[in-house]
C-alpha cells in the first residue's frame, strides 16, 4: 500500500472531480432541447446570481428544471451506492458484495409495492415507502445477522441473502397476484430509474444523507484497511471493530435506502466502481472512499445520459444501461487480474 | 455463489414484471393449428369451419359453437355486442364489462389463465387477444390440447371493425357483427364529417405517471386519438414508450389526455404532482387542460368508438354545437339486450 499524504489524496480527488465537470457539461448539453457551452454559461450564470427568469424558457424549462435536477440526482445516487458498494466489500470481505446484497433493494421495493397498492394516490408514495421497507430490513437483518451480540461477517451475509430472497419471492408474488394498472410503474423501479422528477427540497435532503453517511463511513477508513487484513489481528491493534461494523453497516444501510428510495434498484454501479477504483488508486480505504464517491457520480451521470438520450423520445431505464455496459466490463475487470 | 444467487431471484422477478406489462404489445406469431376435434363428448353434426384468425392462423371452429370461453376483456365486451354472451361460458377476472360479465365463471387472469380451469369446461372454441393481455404461450399451450383457439388482434380502429365482423361470422352471428361493425363505422364517418376542417389537437396521452409512459403511434389507441381530432406528440413506433420528461416538456401538448374508470384518482394524482417539475414546467398543466376519458379507448372492442366520440366531445366542442350529448354506451346495451335473445336462436 502506497502510503497516503494530503498532496495524494488532494490530486485523486481533483483528476476525478475534473472527469466528473466534464461528464456533467456533456450531459447538461444533451438532450432534447440541446445548449450550446456559451449559452449553458451564460444561462448558469442567471441561475446562479438568481436572475432565472431571464433565462429563455425554452431553457429554463428543460435544462434547468428538469436536466440539472436529475444530473444532480444521478450524481447522489451513484455516489451513495458506490460507496455504499465499498463498505460492504469491506465488512463482509467479499469482493462480490455490492449494495444490494443485504437486501435492501428488495425491501425497498416490497414497500414501494405494498405503497402503490395500499395508497396509490398519495404523490410521491412510492419513495416514502421504499425507504420505511428498506430501513425495516436494514433492521431485521442486523437482528438476524447478530452473533453473541456481534456482527459476524458471515452470518450477516448469510442474513442478508436471505431476507433478499425472501423479499425477493414476496415482490414475484405480489406482481403475479396484484399486477393492474398501479404495478405498471413497479418494472422500471425494479430495474432502476431515474426519470421521475423528485420536488426539490428532496434533493437537499438526499444530499443531507449522503453526507452524514459518507462522512460516518470516512471516519472508520483507517480501521477498516486493518479490519479488512484480518479481524483478529485488528482487535490485537486496538481497533474498536464492533464499533467500525456497527457504523459502517449503518451508515452503507442508510446510503442504499436513500439511493433505493429515489431510483430503484440500479445495478452494477456499487458493484463495479469500487473495483475500479481500488485498480487505479490502490486499495486504502481512505483514498477508496472519497474517489468512489466521485467515480460513483461520474459512472451514474453518464449512464443516465445515455439512458435519456439514446432512443429519444423513449427513455431506457438506466438500470438497463449500466448492467448492459457493467457486465462486460466487470468481466474485462476480472480477466486483467488473471496473470 | 450465494450473492449471484439472490440476484437472480431479483432479476427474475423484474423480468416477469416487464413480461406483463408488456403482454399487451406482444403478438401471436401464425402457427399452423393441426386441431380438429374438442373434447366435447357431444356429437358433432356439422363439418367444422376452417378460418383464418387475425393472426393469419387457421383454426377449425366445431359447428355451432356452443361453448365459448374469452380470454380478454375485449373479446368478452365484443361477445356481449354481439348478443352471444348465452353461450359465453367462461371469462377471466380482468372482464369487467358490462357488470354482467364479472359474474360469469372466471379461468383467472388473462396473462395467467388457468389451463386445467379452460380444458374442464369443456370449451368448443377459447377467443384470445393477441394484442390486449393474452401471451401466445397461452395460444400455444391451447393448440397442444386441442382446443380450438381463435385469435384477434387489431392495431387500428378499422381494424378492430374488421375484427368484430370476422368474430361475429366465426360465432355464427355474422348479422349482428355487419350490424354492430356498420353502425360503429357510421358513426365514426359522422365524427370525421364533424372535424373535417378542424386542425388535430396534440395531446400527450398518459399510460403512467411515474415514470412517465405514453403511447405509439402504431398502437389502436394512437389510431383512436387521431379519429377523434387529435394527435399523439408522442412519435415512436414502440407500443408502450416511456418517454423522457424533456421531450414532453419540449414539444408542449396543448391536452394531456388520461383513461380511467375512476376520474377522480387521476384528478387526485394530478393535484399532487402539479407542482413537481415536469409536470409545473407544461402549459396544459397550468391551464388545466386536461381530459380524462373512459377506459374503454385502452380495448379494441366496441366501446372504443364511444371513448373516441367522448374525446372528441371534450376536445372540439366548438363541432358539437348542433349535438346535445347522448351517452352512446347506454344506448347501445339496451340495443344488445333486446337482440341476444334473437342472437342466441339464430345460433342453435
Amino acid at each position: 500500500m502506497k502510503a497516503l499524504t494530503l498532496s495524494r489524496l488532494l490530486w485523486i480527488c481533483g483528476s476525478l472531480l475534473a472527469v466528473l465537470f466534464v461528464v456533467v457539461v456533456v450531459a447538461l448539453k444533451v438532450g432534447a432541447v440541446p445548449i450550446s457551452i456559451a449559452d449553458l454559461a451564460l444561462n448558469l450564470g442567471r441561475v446562479i446570481l438568481g436572475r432565472a427568469s431571464q433565462v429563455p424558457s425554452e431553457y429554463r424549462f428543460v435544462v434547468f428544471d428538469l436536466r440539472l435536477p436529475r444530473i444532480f440526482l444521478a450524481m447522489l445516487v451513484g455516489g451513495a451506492l458506490s460507496v455504499s458498494g465499498t463498505s460492504f466489500q469491506a465488512l463482509l470481505r467479499n469482493p462480490l458484495a455490492d449494495p444490494y446484497v443485504l437486501g435492501v433493494s428488495s425491501g425497498g421495493a416490497v414497500g414501494a409495492i405494498a405503497g402503490l397498492i395500499f395508497a396509490p394516490q398519495i404523490p410521491l408514495v412510492a419513495p416514502l415507502a421504499a425507504f420505511l421497507g428498506a430501513i425495516a430490513t436494514i433492521a431485521a437483518v442486523y437482528f438476524l445477522g447478530r452473533r453473541k451480540g456481534q456482527l459476524d461477517s458471515t452470518t450477516l451475509l448469510l442474513a442478508g441473502i436471505i431476507s433478499a430472497s425472501f423479499l425477493s419471492a414476496v415482490i414475484s408474488f405480489l406482481v403475479t397476484t396484484l399486477a393492474g394498472q398501479n404495478l405498471r410503474g413497479i418494472v422500471f423501479w425494479l430495474m432502476g430509474d431515474l426519470s421521475t422528477p423528485l420536488p426539490d427540497a428532496l434533493h437537499w435532503v438526499l444530499l443531507a444523507g449522503l453526507i452524514v453517511g459518507v462522512g460516518a463511513i470516512y471516519t472508520t477508513a483507517a480501521d477498516l484497511n486493518v479490519i479488512t487484513a484480518g479481524e483478529r489481528e485488528a482487535i490485537h491493534l486496538g481497533v474498536d471493530v464492533t464499533r467500525v461494523k456497527l457504523v459502517v453497516y449503518v451508515s452503507a444501510s442508510l446510503l442504499t435506502g436513500l439511493a433505493v428510495s429515489v431510483s430503484g434498484a440500479i445495478g452494477y454501479v456499487g458493484l463495479l466502481v469500487p473495483h475500479a477504483m481500488r485498480m487505479l488508486f490502490g486499495s486504502d480505504y481512505r483514498v477508496l472512499i472519497p474517489s468512489s464517491l466521485i467515480g460513483g457520480a461520474i459512472a451514474l451521470v453518464a449512464a443516465d445520459t445515455l439512458a435519456r438520450t439514446v432512443m429519444k423520445p423513449t427513455e431506457l431505464p438506466v438500470g438497463a444501461v449500466t448492467a448492459i455496459l457493467g457486465a462486460p466490463f466487470f468481466i474485462y475487470l476480472l480477466r486483467r487480474r488473471l496473470p | 455463489m450465494r450473492i449471484l444467487f439472490h440476484r437472480r431471484f431479483f432479476g427474475a422477478s423484474a423480468l416477469y414484471a416487464l413480461v406483463a406489462i408488456a403482454a399487451s404489445a406482444q403478438t401471436l406469431p401464425p402457427v399452423q393449428s393441426s386441431t380438429t376435434q374438442t373434447n366435447g363428448a357431444d356429437a358433432k353434426s356439422l363439418a367444422p369451419l376452417i378460418v383464418k384468425d387475425d393472426m393469419e392462423r387457421s383454426v377449425a371452429v366445431p359447428q355451432p359453437v356452443k361453448r365459448i370461453i374469452s380470454l380478454a376483456p375485449s373479446v368478452t365486451e365484443t361477445i356481449y355486442a354481439l348478443g352471444a354472451q348465452d353461450r359465453l361460458v367462461a371469462d377471466t377476472d380482468a372482464c369487467n364489462y358490462p357488470p354482467a360479465a364479472q359474474k360469469l365463471p372466471k379461468v383467472g387472469g388473462p396473462f395467467t389463465p388457468n389451463l386445467e380451469v379452460i380444458v374442464s369446461l369443456k370449451p368448443d372454441l377459447v377467443v384470445v387477444a393477441a394484442n390486449s393481455g393474452n401471451r401466445k404461450e397461452t395460444a400455444e399451450a391451447l393448440d397442444l390440447l386441442h382446443v380450438p383457439t381463435y385469435a384477434t388482434n387489431a392495431k387500428t380502429v378499422d381494424d378492430v371493425l374488421n375484427s368484430i365482423v370476422k368474430l361475429g361470422d366465426v360465432l355464427g352471428v355474422g348479422e349482428q357483427g355487419r350490424a354492430l361493425s356498420d353502425s360503429l363505422r357510421a358513426r365514426l364517418q359522422e365524427l370525421h364529417r364533424r372535424l373535417e376542417n378542424i386542425a388535430p389537437t396534440r395531446v400527450l396521452f398518459v399510460v403512467w405517471q411515474e415514470p412517465l409512459i405514453s403511447i405509439g403511434q402504431e398502437t389502436y389507441i394512437a389510431d383512436a386519438l387521431r379519429h377523434a381530432g387529435a394527435e399523439s406528440v408522442i412519435s415512436t413506433k414502440q407500443d408502450w414508450p416511456k418517454v423522457g420528461w424533456e421531450e414532453v416538456v419540449r414539444s408542449q401538448p396543448a391536452y394531456l389526455v388520461f383513461a380511467s374508470a375512476h376520474p377522480e384518482e387521476i384528478t387526485a394524482m394530478l393535484a399532487g404532482v402539479r407542482n413537481l417539475p415536469g409536470w409545473r414546467d407544461l402549459k396544459a398543466v397550468e391551464e388545466n387542460k386536461i381530459v380524462i376519458v373512459s377506459d374503454a379507448i385502452n380495448l379494441p372492442a366496441p366501446r372504443l368508438v364511444d371513448a373516441i366520440e367522448e374525446l372528441a366531445r371534450h376536445l372540439h366542442p366548438e363541432a358539437f354545437a348542433d349535438a346535445p350529448h347522448v351517452p352512446a354506451s347506454v344506448v347501445h346495451l339496451a340495443k344488445r339486450a333486446s337482440t341476444s335473445a334473437h342472437a342466441a336462436e339464430n345460433a342453435q
